[in-house]
C-alpha cells in the first residue's frame, strides 16, 4: 500500500502473522450492494449451518459420509466408484466461475466466497461488541483497561463460539450430525472428530477474525489468476476519473464546475469502507475483491450532495471509454457452450447410472486347479455392490468359453441395499476347449426384479494348453 | 530477487511453504482415498486398528509432510548459487 492510498485513513500499524500490514477497520456500509451481500451471507450461512439438519427417508438428506465411504444427496447415493461425477461437478463449478468472472468480475469474491461470508459475520459481531469504526480505532489506540479487556474478551469469546459451531457443523457434513451431537454432548467424541472440529474452528477464527483480507491478497489462488478471465467488457468496480477529477472538498450547493473541480468531494469514505484498504480512485487493483462497498457509500454521498450517482460504479472498461459494450464475446460463448455440454452430460450420465457394480477378483493362491474329472477350474470372488436404495436379487451367468460350467445359485444372489457382497464362484472348463493359456470370460449379472439393473464385467480364465 | 527475499518476513516464507502444500495434500488425500479404502489396505498388509477417519487424517498429514518437503526444496533451490550471484 502506498502513502498516497492511505493518506485519508486512520490506521494503526500492527505486526501481523502473515505480513506487516496496517490493520483495517472497514466502516459499515448500507445500500443496494450491501443488502445483496447481507442477504447472500444469510442464505449461505443458513445453508451451511442448517443443511446437515435436513432429514430425508430417516437419514441426513445431504451427507458426505467419509467414514462409510458413501455420499448421500437426497435419493442419490454415490460410491467411490462414482468419483468421475464429483470430478465432472468440480469442472462444471470451475467453468461456471470462469463464466461469472468473465461477465461480472469478482462477484464470487465480493458476495459468495466463504472468506467474505465469514468475515462479514465476524465483522458484525465486532461491531455489536466494539461499536462503529471510529470507536474501534479509538479502542485499538487506547491503553489496556478493564473496559478494553472486557470488550476484547467478549468479542473473542463470541468469535471462538461461532468458530467452534462452524467446526462442528463442518464435521457434521461428513459424519451423521445427530450422532455427532449426541457424542459431543456426552463427551464421547472420537479423537479424529474432535481434532477436525477444533482444526476447522481455529481456521475459521484465524481466517475470519485475524487474517481477513490477507487471505485474499496472499493466499487465494483465484485472486491471482482471475484477471486472466477479464476483458474490456467485464463488469468491474471503477471510479469515473474524467468526472471525478480534480477532486477536492467544497461547500454543499457550490458550483464545483465553475470552481474547476470534479465531482469527487474527497471525503475518503470509499477508502474507509474498503475491506482490503485500497483507494478505488487509483484504478483497478488486484486487491479489489469487487464487494462494491465503495459504490454504495459514494452513491450515498453523491445523493447528499445532489450529484448524479455512480461516480464509483459497476461498469466496464469499454463503457468508461465510451466504446460499445457487448455481452456475447467469443470467450463468453465458449464458456457457455462448455458449461452446457458438461452439465447435460453429467446429469444424463447420472440419470442413466446403473446402481450396480461388480469387481471380479481372481483367487490369489492358485492360477488354476485340475479336478478329479479332468476339468480345469478357476476360482473367483465377485464383489457385488448394490448401490441402489432397495435390496435386489441378481441372476448370474458366465460366458466366453464353450461348454463351461459354473455352480449357480438357484434363487439368485441376494444383496442388501447399499452393501457389498463377496460371492465366491468356481468356473470349470474342459481343457480341450481352451485355445490359449488365458481366455477372456464375461460375467453377466441381472437383477431379477428389474431389466435395467444389468451389468457385464470381463475376467480371465487361466489354464494349461495341451495342443 | 535475493534483495526482495530479504524483505519478505520469515513467517511469510514459512506460510508460503505450508499453505500451497496444504492445498495439494488435500487434493492428494481425496484422490488416494477415493482409490483405496484404508480398511482394505489393512486387510492386505496389516496396520493399526483405528477408524477410517483416523487413516484419512494420518494420510492427509503424511501427504502434507511430503508436499511441504517439496515446497522447502523448491524454496531452497530458488536461492541463486554463489557463482551466479552478481554484485
Amino acid at each position: 500500500m502506498t502513502e498516497k492510498q492511505t493518506q485519508n485513513v486512520e490506521v494503526t500499524p500492527v505486526e501481523e502473522v502473515y505480513a506487516k500490514r496496517k490493520k483495517i477497520f472497514p466502516r459499515q456500509v448500507t445500500g443496494l450492494f450491501a443488502s445483496f451481500r447481507f442477504s447472500g451471507v444469510l442464505i449461505l450461512l443458513g445453508v451451511y449451518y442448517f443443511g446437515p439438519l435436513i432429514q430425508w427417508d430417516n437419514r441426513q438428506a445431504i451427507l458426505f459420509d467419509l467414514p462409510a465411504r458413501k455420499f448421500y444427496i437426497f435419493d442419490w447415493i454415490f460410491w467411490p466408484q462414482d468419483f468421475i461425477y464429483l470430478a465432472a461437478l468440480l469442472i462444471i463449478a470451475a467453468i461456471a466461475l470462469f463464466l461469472v468472472t468473465a461477465l461480472a468480475g469478482r462477484v464470487w469474491c465480493g458476495y459468495a466466497c466463504p472468506q467474505t461470508v465469514w468475515t462479514e459475520a465476524f465483522l458484525w459481531i465486532e461491531r455489536k461488541v466494539e461499536g462503529s469504526r471510529a470507536k474501534q480505532i479509538k479502542l485499538e489506540k487506547a491503553g489496556w483497561s478493564w473496559g478494553k479487556f472486557r470488550l476484547k474478551f467478549t468479542k473473542h469469546f463470541l468469535w471462538l463460539a461461532l468458530s467452534f459451531i462452524t467446526g462442528f457443523v463442518f464435521v457434521g457434513w461428513f459424519t451423521p450430525i445427530n450422532e455427532l451431537m449426541d457424542r459431543t454432548l456426552s463427551f464421547e467424541l472420537g479423537p479424529w472428530e474432535a481434532f477436525w472440529i477444533f482444526f476447522y474452528g481455529f481456521a475459521t477464527y484465524g481466517n475470519a477474525g485475524w487474517m481477513r483480507e490477507q487471505v485474499c491478497l496472499y493466499m487465494c489462488p483465484y485472486a491471482r489468476f482471475q484477471a486472466a478471465m477479464f476483458d474490456k467488457n467485464t463488469l468491474v468496480i471503477s471510479y469515473d476519473e474524467k468526472r471525478g477529477e480534480p477532486r477536492g472538498s467544497r461547500k454543499k450547493g457550490s458550483d464545483y464546475v465553475k470552481d474547476g473541480k470534479g465531482a469527487c468531494v474527497d471525503c475518503s469514505l470509499c477508502v474507509q469502507v474498503c475491506p482490503t484498504g485500497i483507494d478505488i480512485r487509483d484504478g483497478l487493483q488486484y486487491q479489489c475483491i469487487g464487494c462494491a462497498a465503495c459504490v454504495d457509500v459514494c452513491n450515498e454521498v453523491m445523493d447528499k450532495m445532489g450529484y448524479e450517482p455512480n461516480l464509483v460504479s459497476y461498469t466496464t472498461e469499454n463503457a468508461l471509454n465510451g466504446k460499445k459494450e457487448s455481452l456475447f464475446r467469443p470467450r463468453v460463448i465458449v464458456y457457455v457452450l462448455l458449461l452446457s455440454v458438461m452439465s447435460v452430460a453429467l446429469f444424463a450420465s447420472i440419470a442413466q447410472r446403473i446402481p450396480l457394480g461388480v469387481d471380479v477378483i481372481r483367487d490369489r493362491n492358485s492360477l488354476y486347479r485340475e479336478t478329479d474329472e479332468g476339468m480345469i477350474e478357476n476360482v473367483y470372488t465377485l464383489k457385488i455392490m448394490n448401490m441402489d436404495l432397495k435390496n435386489h436379487r441378481y441372476s448370474l451367468a458366465v460366458g466366453g468359453v464353450e461348454g463351461l460350467t459354473v455352480k449357480k445359485p438357484k434363487k439368485g444372489i441376494m444383496v442388501d441395499a447399499g452393501t457389498v457382497l463377496n460371492y465366491p464362484i468356481r468356473v470349470q472348463v474342459d481343457p480341450d476347449k481352451l485355445k490359449t493359456s488365458s481366455t477372456e470370460l464375461t460375467f453377466y449379472l441381472n437383477a431379477l426384479d428389474s431389466d435395467k439393473l444389468s451389468i457385464e464385467v470381463d475376467g480371465r480364465f487361466l489354464g494349461p494348453v495341451y495342443k | 530477487m535475493s534483495e526482495n527475499n530479504n524483505t519478505v518476513p520469515k513467517v511469510q516464507r514459512v506460510i508460503a511453504i505450508l499453505w500451497p502444500s496444504f492445498i495439494v495434500s488435500g487434493i492428494a488425500t481425496i484422490l488416494f482415498f477415493t482409490a483405496f479404502d484404508p480398511n482394505e489396505i489393512i486387510g492386505c498388509v496389516g496396520g493399526w486398528d483405528i477408524s477410517r477417519m483416523g487413516y484419512y487424517s494420518i494420510g492427509f498429514f503424511l501427504f502434507w509432510l511430503l508436499t511441504s518437503a517439496n515446497s522447502v526444496l523448491t524454496c531452497y533451490f530458488l536461492k541463486p548459487c554463489a557463482v551466479n550471484q552478481k554484485k
